[in-house]
């Protein structure tokens, strides 16, 4: 085999063992992306033939399933082109807004230990239902962050954001989440119907500046 | 540090996102506070309910079969590419010195140039093209008369059909079809040279020059796509666009194309 060959085989021998035990988390993302096998399958091999191309540009030593995720978030974004809509109204003024203290204790208790596998199974597919109402950035963000467990720096290269904002978003990802599970749980009488505790969001930086001032 | 600074930050705290200093902060605040205590169970608990609800689903066995044959073909493209520029022009600048130097320049183009991006649509009826050709459906209409052709496009497809012909006598046209490519009508006229086969596909659609590269090869206009490592040469004219592929080398499809005749 020429010494050209021999390279090609070689870089592919590589990236295949590479990618192999990531294609499980590429598709499963791409499916609650698209919420369609069909779609899911062909965003896939899209984002694999780009980083295939593209595999020299990967830097060693970081992690090389975010490195494929944010190569599919892009192929998704380019695809659908719906993010930057949907975004405005996840981030933007239009923007509902998220209190704190959405659940009462009742209702925490009854959905942090559900009685019995019949209700636990009640609750998996209202969060699976709950999940699907999400926009395309919030199912994002919970999918990053909860199914992958990459980390804030992490999920900001992917979706290509600054950290602060990763947190901000998956914070109202996640109360999203929770308040339509809630909603859903009383309706099927889960839970009690119960009062919410609606706070204002309390800044981080102000508590650490509070405590710098005090000798 | 009060209950609802922990309860909004009780996310980030659970991910282990926080400053070490503030981390300890929270932990001596969750310590004594059985509230608190109680959100961070729920936030647990609801973050494990979350992965087991949305979580990992297994890719279907072919996905991968299917994305191993697409990387087959880079790699395919890449040898190619790279003994193109080695070997080919020396047999090239023998017969057609002109050519052989256009050859070489696509053939550089090819290699350096980035893929670039062409909406899904056309890529679509791009890898239509090379499908079509590779799956060899029947002739409907066989046979090297011209004339049989054109009839038995008549009424099949709404703009009427030439096959193209070629300064090459060794290429010859040996049948038919009606098709369609993406949704669009179309007709796969079905060529040999010596022993390998082309298809051309003459169809209505401007779209799929749009982001096709271009290039002049014998004073005609020639458009061309990558796909897959495969290329797809177009010629336009009169409203209709015909695409070539065959299995040929680059530097031919690139000649067929620019010689084919397909203005009458």
């Amino acid at each position: 085999m020429p010494k050209k060959e021999r390279k090609i085989a070689a870089t592919r021998r590589l990236f295949e063992g590479e990618v192999r035990p990531h294609l499980d988390a590429l598709y499963s993302t791409a499916l609650r992306l698209t919420r369609s096998p069909v779609d899911a399958e062909d965003l896939v091999q899209d984002t694999l033939v780009r980083a295939y191309r593209f595999y020299d540009r990967f830097e060693a030593g970081t992690n090389f399933k975010a490195w494929l995720l944010r190569i599919q978030m892009n192929a998704f974004v380019n695809r659908y082109r719906r993010a930057a809509r949907e975004r405005q109204v996840f981030d933007g003024p239009m923007a509902a807004p998220v209190g704190e203290g959405v659940m009462s204790r009742s209702t925490m208790r009854g959905l942090t230990d559900p009685v019995g596998d019949a209700q636990r199974q009640i609750i998996a597919r209202e969060i699976s239902r709950a999940f699907e109402e999400l926009s395309d950035d919030a199912r994002a963000m919970v999918l990053l962050a909860d199914v992958e467990e990459l980390s804030y720096k992490e999920i900001a290269e992917v979706i290509g954001c600054p950290i602060g904002t990763v947190m901000s978003r998956l914070h109202r990802a996640r109360k999203q989440l929770q308040s339509s599970l809630r909603h859903h749980a009383v309706q099927l009488g889960i839970v009690d119907t119960d009062e919410d505790e609606v706070d204002d969001p309390v800044s981080l930086e102000a508590f650490r500046s509070r405590k710098a001032v005090k000798p | 540090m009060s209950c609802k600074l922990v309860r909004r930050h009780l996310g980030a705290f659970v991910d282990g996102e926080l400053d070490p200093a503030t981390q300890i902060e929270f932990e001596r605040h969750l310590e004594a506070c059985p509230g608190c205590q109680e959100h961070l169970a729920f936030e647990g608990s609801f973050r494990m309910q979350t992965r087991d609800s949305v979580g990992r689903v297994q890719a279907p066995e072919h996905l991968w079969e299917r994305t191993l044959r697409r990387l087959d073909e880079i790699d395919q493209a890449k040898a190619e590419h790279a003994s193109w520029v080695e070997v080919r022009p020396m047999r090239w600048r023998h017969a057609w010195p002109i050519a052989a130097a256009a050859a070489a320049i696509l053939i550089i183009g090819g290699v350096v140039g980035l893929p670039k991006r062409s909406d899904y649509q056309s890529a679509g009826m791009l890898q239509d093209v090379v499908n079509l050709h590779t799956q060899a459906l029947p002739s409907d209409v066989q046979g090297e008369a011209p004339g049989e052709v054109v009839r038995y496009f008549q009424g099949k497809t709404p703009f009427p059909v030439r096959p193209a012909q070629f300064e090459e006598p060794s290429v010859k046209l040996v049948g038919a079809r009606y098709i369609t490519v993406g949704t669009r009508p179309a007709a796969a006229l079905y060529y040999i040279h010596n022993g390998r086969r082309i298809t051309l596909l003459v169809f209505q659609s401007p779209d799929i020059v749009r982001n096709a590269q271009r290039t002049h090869v014998g004073g005609r206009e020639v458009y061309y796509h990558d796909v897959g490592g495969n290329v797809v040469t177009i010629r336009q004219h009169g409203g209709l666009s015909y695409a070539f592929f065959g299995d040929l080398d680059r530097p031919m499809l690139f000649q067929l194309a620019a010689n084919a005749r397909v203005a009458y």
